[in-house]
């Protein structure tokens, strides 16, 4: 089952731009290699950050909106995490939409029924 | 205007001292996330959730923004995400 991820990651803002496409392109192929799917990317561009990350007042920020199974997040999270211009990520998984529980619940009360028959 | 230490907003300035523990009478705050089902706290969102973090970057209470508690909860989670980025300050420098 895939789940949906919105990943966040700032980058040092004197990286040039080569290094940046890099990154979005590794984080690229790690989703599609564990099956997963990138729905957006984001680049939202050099932001000024509420306050200082590793002596930087400035961040290029990168928004990407994933649906892929858990491992695929995971190994997201290694490879920026394993960056050194990367000061910054981090991964909201987002609550499943309504239809999905109501269709569980009507597969749990329609399970006792059968075995009553 | 002033807030005592129950949280009741207190109207000193405009009138005389209320003696026998009058209460004045706020008007009843709706919370707006509930008021419009299209709005959400969002992280992402900088503009919409400044409106509840104080001067000095503290979570406003609920008692002062008028949100339910569902919603409160949800605000809180999206700051707390927010600060985490870096597109809100935990605190400002001390003055």
């Amino acid at each position: 089952m895939n789940n949906n991820y919105e990943v966040v990651f700032i980058v040092r803002p004197d990286v040039a731009d080569d290094a940046i496409k890099g990154i979005i392109q590794k984080v690229k192929e790690a989703v599609e290699g564990l099956s997963g799917r990138v729905n957006r990317v984001d680049e939202w561009g050099k932001r000024k950050m509420a306050f200082q990350i590793k002596k930087y007042s400035e961040g290029y920020y990168i928004f990407v909106d994933i649906s892929s199974p858990p491992p695929a997040s995971k190994e997201v999270e290694r490879i920026l995490r394993l960056n050194e211009d990367v000061i910054r990520y981090q991964t909201v998984k987002k609550p499943a939409a309504k239809v999905v529980k109501e269709t569980k619940k009507e597969n749990k009360t329609s399970q006792p029924k059968e075995i009553s028959q | 205007m002033r807030v005592d230490n129950r949280g009741r907003k207190v109207n000193r300035a405009e009138g005389q001292p209320h003696p026998g523990g009058k209460r004045v009478f706020q008007k009843k705050k709706v919370c707006r996330f509930c008021a419009d089902k299209n709005l959400k706290p969002d992280y992402k969102d900088m503009r919409s959730t400044r409106q509840f973090i104080s001067e000095r970057g503290k979570i406003t209470p609920r008692r002062i923004t008028g949100n339910c508690a569902k919603h409160q909860r949800d605000v809180a989670i999206a700051i707390k995400r927010a600060r985490v980025l870096a597109i809100l300050p935990y605190t400002t420098v001390a003055v």
